[in-house]
């Protein structure tokens, strides 16, 4: 049976992980590298490195922090943030990423999803959206980071993007994101009873509940997890023991590598 | 066990990343090179490695000059893992699109039967009895998918699988073995700690088919 994933997202800015994580003896807190393999350790079924570089020139770095980190990585890498074309998804994925996540360039020009399933298969292809209610309650479409207002309609918007290649859907609630309230569960049902692929709820973890809510009544098939982890709230294992008592059919976490 | 390292070749038809894969085969007793040209790729090496990136018709495209050379090879005993895309070219063709595959199994590659297409995520493996080898050495119980795609072997090949695995309601080969040749759907080098064993496993069965085969 196919188990619920659970990913961590770092935020990543040139080489460094910014906000907070605070992992007791860990050296290095800061590094992408160290960090992913611990989640890895730790439980997690995914990586996604969130690159929010200001410059080219940390863009260029989180590509060599990329490779750095396939290189001991034996989870799924995801890398988003930043991604204009199919040569950056080219870029990527050469880098070492196993999946690229595209927002606000497929909103612009939406032909980059077609170009880049075509290039390189629906399953390394994933539609980011970010998606926060109006006050005519309709979840519109945001973009640039959050800043920007679009006219179009998130659940809507998905099956667009989905039709045009894209293999999994990143969906965002701006509205729950780091407010730890929960995921925004009829955001999530209304996207994943809409699209034939496989949905990840983000924005809103506060709790391990909020993680069984997402995938029994928002129908996720993936949930993730950030700022509680970074943060020392709670840990991969302690949220998948929930998962797992709640019924929901999650992956193991491998003895010898948690002891 | 030989001296001298194990040679393993993995064929890259440039569709993607190709460094996890690589730093799971790099091991103490192992020498690893990268090759693009499918005849190259079969010279000169003690395994062969078909990786899992892309879609068929572009990589049966880069397989096509060297095809009659691969085929030769793993018929004559040249150990080899194909992983995804890589175990699809060891059957005869896929719905895909077109292109021929190496039809070392014989049978065809169609899509999954299921509402969630494609699937990406950990699902469990189903053994089949007596228990593979690798299976049994990697301790390899649930792996890392992403297909849109899976093997539907016909005939004897129906009988190569070595375990299975269900999506929605369609159960389909997760990994088959026909002598020296070993395909997983799944990607081993993306199934942390218990699929890299997974891969040293066959890495080290190589090895002694190597040593088997100096000693004749």
């Amino acid at each position: 049976m196919l188990t619920r994933r659970l990913i961590v997202c770092l935020d990543v800015k040139g080489a460094r992980v910014v906000k907070g994580v605070q992992f007791v003896g860990l050296r290095d807190v800061g590094d992408p590298v160290a960090l992913a393999t611990r989640y890895e350790s730790e439980g997690a079924d995914e990586i996604t490195f969130l690159d929010i570089s200001a410059s080219a020139e940390e863009r260029s770095t989180l590509l060599d922090v990329a490779r750095r980190t396939a290189e001991q990585l034996f989870i799924p890498l995801t890398i988003g943030g930043g991604i204009r074309t199919a040569d950056d998804v080219a870029r990527a994925l050469r880098a070492g990423a196993d999946k690229v996540s595209v927002n606000s360039a497929a909103v612009t020009r939406p032909e980059v999803l077609t170009e880049s399933a075509d290039r390189f298969g629906a399953q390394c292809v994933v539609a980011s959206i970010d998606a926060k209610r109006d006050e005519q309650g309709v979840w519109r479409v945001w973009v640039k980071g959050g800043r920007e207002q679009t006219p179009l309609e998130a659940v809507a918007w998905a099956q667009e993007c989905v039709s045009r290649g894209a293999g999994e859907v990143l969906l965002t609630s701006i509205d729950r994101d780091g407010a730890r309230i929960g995921y925004d569960t009829d955001l999530t049902r209304a996207v994943s009873n809409a699209v034939h692929v496989p949905v990840i709820a983000s924005g809103g973890a506060g709790r391990a509940e909020h993680l069984v809510e997402a995938i029994e009544t928002g129908h996720a098939d993936a949930v993730l997890v950030a700022g509680i982890l970074h943060d020392g709230v709670t840990t991969v294992r302690a949220l998948k023991d929930v998962m797992r008592s709640a019924g929901i059919p999650v992956r193991d976490i491998p003895v010898e590598v948690a002891a | 066990m030989s001296s001298s390292p194990l040679r393993v070749t993995v064929f890259d038809y440039e569709a993607g990343n190709l460094h996890s894969l690589v730093k799971s085969l790099e091991t103490d007793f192992t020498e690893v090179r990268v090759e693009t040209d499918p005849a190259a790729a079969v010279r000169d090496t003690d395994a062969l490695v078909l990786p899992g990136v892309g879609a068929f018709s572009p990589a049966a495209v880069k397989l096509a000059s060297g095809r009659d050379a691969m085929r030769d090879a793993l018929l004559g005993g040249l150990p080899c893992l194909g992983i995804c895309l890589g175990m699809q070219l060891l059957f005869d063709g896929s719905e895909e699109g077109p292109g021929t595959g190496l039809g070392v199994l014989s049978g065809q590659v169609t899509r999954l039967a299921a509402e969630r297409v494609p699937q990406i995520g950990w699902n469990t493996l189903e053994d089949t009895t007596p228990r593979d080898t690798l299976l049994v050495e990697s301790d390899l119980q649930t792996a890392y998918y992403a297909n849109s795609f899976v093997c539907r072997p016909t005939g004897e090949s129906a009988r190569h699988v070595i375990a299975y695995t269900t999506h929605e309601r369609d159960r389909f080969p997760a990994a088959v073995r026909v002598g020296n040749v070993v395909g997983t759907q799944f990607h081993p080098e993306k199934s942390s700690a218990a699929g890299v064993r997974f891969v040293r496993a066959f890495l080290r069965e190589a090895a002694s088919h190597v040593t088997r085969g100096v000693g004749l």
